[in-house]
């Protein structure tokens, strides 16, 4: 997949174009080289570098002590990520897959979710999850969902889900140096996207939306996947006369509010696109959220959202792309906020 | 006290009578008679006006539901008044004494009322703008799904409401319903005036109007009857020199008894009549698969009315002679045209005669008047060559045609009634035998 609107960057002399996959390493690798603290551990992340090559040559630069492979129990590398973090270590914990993030669930939600709260203040949590998410790769029902309004629904928890490989790099050394646990998702399909990413260390807070485009008819509020589908569906709307604002708001917890509401005050029509299973899907609160804001009366059509039918996710490739939201559907729900039906 | 709006009783035989169409919106003012809703009963439509001045509070029949005689269709009286939510019923008359209201409930109608567009589907940018702008949302046509109302049509509304115009067009406009920015102004600087609405309403009178009253009724019957009967239309000629010789000679007669002038149309009444008696076949209805032969004679006219086609019934023609039938069928038709004709004079025909002579019209085929077996489609009179024993003389000749049912009536006895109806148009004297 192309991220067309983002990588048509202008400095040339700085254009270094790096996939999603390289930006999230390079993160990782600043923030191990600045600070000792950071370590990360998982399944294979270390001569084999992780399910999808994310942490190759780590182990070679780092070293095992601090890129640590683990047995397979997600519970138990999560529980330990806690432990040290609460010690007062920085771990970066990689889960294979997003789908086995149940595993690790009570150790998330009881424990790194609590802790700080707990401890009234006296001990922090300052440890990141990353994990690939998704559909696309043919994977089947148990190695493609996205269950990011699982972990959004936790208070105690943040929740990023970058699109770009540039946002991808900032907003993980964010959400390293930050204090709370972060489960930080990576789209499986995004990883090989290309952009240019700067080379020095930068950081997006969290809690930022990103306006992807700019327009003016009808606001597309989408995430990871579903922003470059947002942006192909808007750059095919302009010559149908549709112009079209897309914003990723890039992290789920902290959610970006603002950015959101005055973009619709702005269009008065908005459709919220994700990936994940419509019913309980994380569109659910951003659409309630629009509804109860100040942008409310601005609204001139109703909130619409797009998000994946309530099945398991198919193996067959046809009735995968079919199960989730597509350009076209896109453009269809576009057009009908547009023309008023 | 709120008054109720009954469904009048307006003739002997009416038991129900059908709401074809509320003048007045709930919440509008109402002056004593002024038309409150039209009514229609077997053939004819009333126009019912208000007995009472007030608000017109509350209507129970929609539009084209049937209300029993004596039926409370509504009420007028004071705004805020408490009037029944649901239909009274009609028997009990104490019934409105029994609503009179509570002081809570009418302040709680009152408060109400200032959220008077709760049922207009708007979107909440439309609502804002329609704040904003002060455009009333009821008022604004809804361009999105079920015709729901976005901010582009309070928009549009709103720029509506800027048109330069004379308040006397204005209320013009508002009388009959014209949308101002639709009008071209004529006066300074594009000012519309009173003029450009009453042409333009004119204008606008002509494009449609909806299918309702007589227009209605008679669309009705014809497609049914069109539809059902397989029509077979007999046509001849009648030589009428002999039969207006007879009425020259009457002329002054009847026009001494009655006032009024013999019309051929009596003369085909009285023709047609014996005819009738002499054709019992061919006088006959059918209803529900059963056909009923007629004895009495009751004749249909189809009379032309700024309202459209009404056929009031002219009856026992059969024991009418033409003096009785002149002075009889000259006041209905009148009533008729004026739409004053009670309803029971408009339905029972058992034959029907449509005349066309005034017009240049040769000949045509009527349409069967359901229940009847069969209709009368009288032409122009003409003079034309005819061929009388080897020599061509000039006759005053008329067309006529008879449609009949076949369900009822074979051809053979159709025609023998024509040829009947014709021979004693010919030969006058034939009518004392």
């Amino acid at each position: 997949m192309q991220s067309s609107a983002v990588n048509s960057s202008n400095n040339k002399e700085t254009t270094r174009s790096i996939t999603f996959a390289e930006a999230v390493r390079e993160a990782l690798s600043q923030e191990m080289r600045e600070d000792q603290d950071v370590f990360i551990l998982g399944e294979d992340i270390g001569v084999y570098g992780g399910a999808f090559g994310v942490t190759r040559g780590m182990i070679e630069e780092f070293g095992p002590e601090r890129v640590r492979n683990t047995p397979i129990s997600e519970a138990a590398i999560t529980g330990a990520a806690i432990g040290s973090a609460l010690t007062g270590m920085k771990p970066v914990v990689e889960l294979q897959f997003s789908d086995f993030i149940t595993i690790a669930m009570d150790q998330l939600v009881n424990q790194a979710a609590k802790l700080r709260y707990m401890y009234g203040g006296k001990g922090n949590v300052p440890m990141v999850l990353r994990t690939p998410s998704g559909s696309g790769t043919g994977a089947a029902a148990q190695h493609s969902q996205s269950l990011e309004a699982w972990v959004a629904h936790v208070p105690g928890l943040k929740v990023v889900q970058p699109s770009t490989a540039s946002d991808a790099k900032g907003l993980l050394k964010a959400a390293i140096a930050d204090p709370n646990p972060v489960i930080f998702y990576e789209h499986k399909l995004l990883y090989k996207t290309q952009e240019h990413v700067p080379e020095e260390a930068y950081t997006i807070p969290l809690g930022e939306a990103d306006v992807k485009r700019e327009g003016t008819d009808v606001t597309i509020v989408a995430t990871a996947v579903m922003v470059h589908k947002a942006l192909e569906a808007a750059e095919k709307l302009a010559e149908e006369g549709i112009d079209v604002e897309v914003i990723d708001p890039r992290t789920l917890v902290p959610l970006d509010e603002k950015t959101i509401v005055d973009s619709v005050k702005k269009t008065g029509r908005v459709i919220v696109v994700h990936e994940a299973v419509k019913r309980g899907g994380y569109g659910g609160e951003i659409a309630s959220m629009i509804a109860e804001s100040e942008a409310f009366d601005y609204l001139d059509a109703p909130v619409r959202r797009l998000g994946a039918l309530p099945i398991p996710v198919p193996y067959n490739p046809a009735l995968e792309k079919a199960m989730v939201p597509q350009m076209d559907d896109i453009m269809q729900a576009a057009r009908d906020s547009v023309h008023r039906r | 006290m709120a008054k109720e709006v009954f469904m009048p009783k307006l003739s002997s035989t009416m038991e129900t009578g059908t709401l074809l169409q509320w003048f007045k919106q709930e919440g509008d003012p109402v002056e004593v008679g002024e038309p409150l809703l039209e009514v229609m009963t077997d053939k004819i439509n009333i126009e019912v006006e208000a007995y009472e001045e007030g608000v017109l509070l509350k209507r129970y029949y929609d539009e084209d539901e049937e209300v029993p005689v004596n039926g409370i269709v509504g009420y007028i009286g004071e705004e805020g008044e408490q009037v029944p939510e649901e239909r009274p019923g009609t028997e009990d008359k104490s019934e409105p004494e029994s609503i009179r209201e509570t002081p809570a409930q009418t302040a709680a109608e009152q408060t109400a009322g200032t959220e008077k567009v709760e049922g207009v589907r708007a979107t909440p940018a439309a609502r804002r703008l329609s704040r904003e702008s002060g455009v009333e949302l009821s008022l604004v046509q809804g361009s999105g799904a079920k015709g729901r109302i976005h901010a582009a049509d309070v928009h549009a509304a709103a720029d509506k409401q800027h048109v330069r115009s004379t308040p006397l067009a204005k209320k013009e406009a508002q009388a009959n319903s014209v949308d101002l920015s639709a009008v071209k102004g004529s006066g300074s600087y594009g000012k519309i005036r009173r003029a450009d609405v009453t042409s333009q309403s004119a204008e606008e009178e002509l494009r449609s109007e909806p299918l309702q009253g007589v227009r209605k009724v008679v669309a009705e019957r014809m497609q049914q009857s069109a539809g059902e009967v397989p029509h077979v239309t007999l046509h001849t000629e009648i030589d009428m020199e002999a039969a207006m010789e007879l009425r020259t000679q009457l002329l002054p007669v009847i026009e001494k008894q009655t006032g009024e002038r013999l019309s051929v149309t009596e003369l085909l009444m009285l023709v047609g009549s014996r005819a009738l008696q002499k054709h019992p076949a061919v006088h006959a209805s059918m209803t529900d698969n059963r056909i009923t032969k007629q004895s009495s004679v009751h004749m249909g006219l189809a009379v032309a009315t700024d309202r459209g086609l009404l056929v009031p019934v002219i009856r026992n023609t059969e024991t009418k002679g033409l003096a009785e039938l002149v002075a009889e069928t000259k006041q209905t038709a009148a009533a008729a045209r004026n739409g004053t004709l009670p309803g029971k004079e408009l339905s029972g025909s058992t034959f029907t005669i449509s005349n066309l002579g005034m017009y240049a019209v040769d000949h045509f085929t009527p349409i069967i008047n359901q229940p009847e077996a069969a209709i009368l489609g009288v032409g122009r009179m003409q003079e034309k060559p005819v061929v009388i024993d080897g020599e061509i003389a000039v006759r005053r000749m008329m067309a006529v045609s008879l449609s009949f049912d076949h369900r009822i009536i074979d051809g053979a006895p159709a025609a023998a009634f024509l040829t009947d109806f014709k021979q004693m148009l010919e030969q006058p004297y034939q009518l004392f035998v």
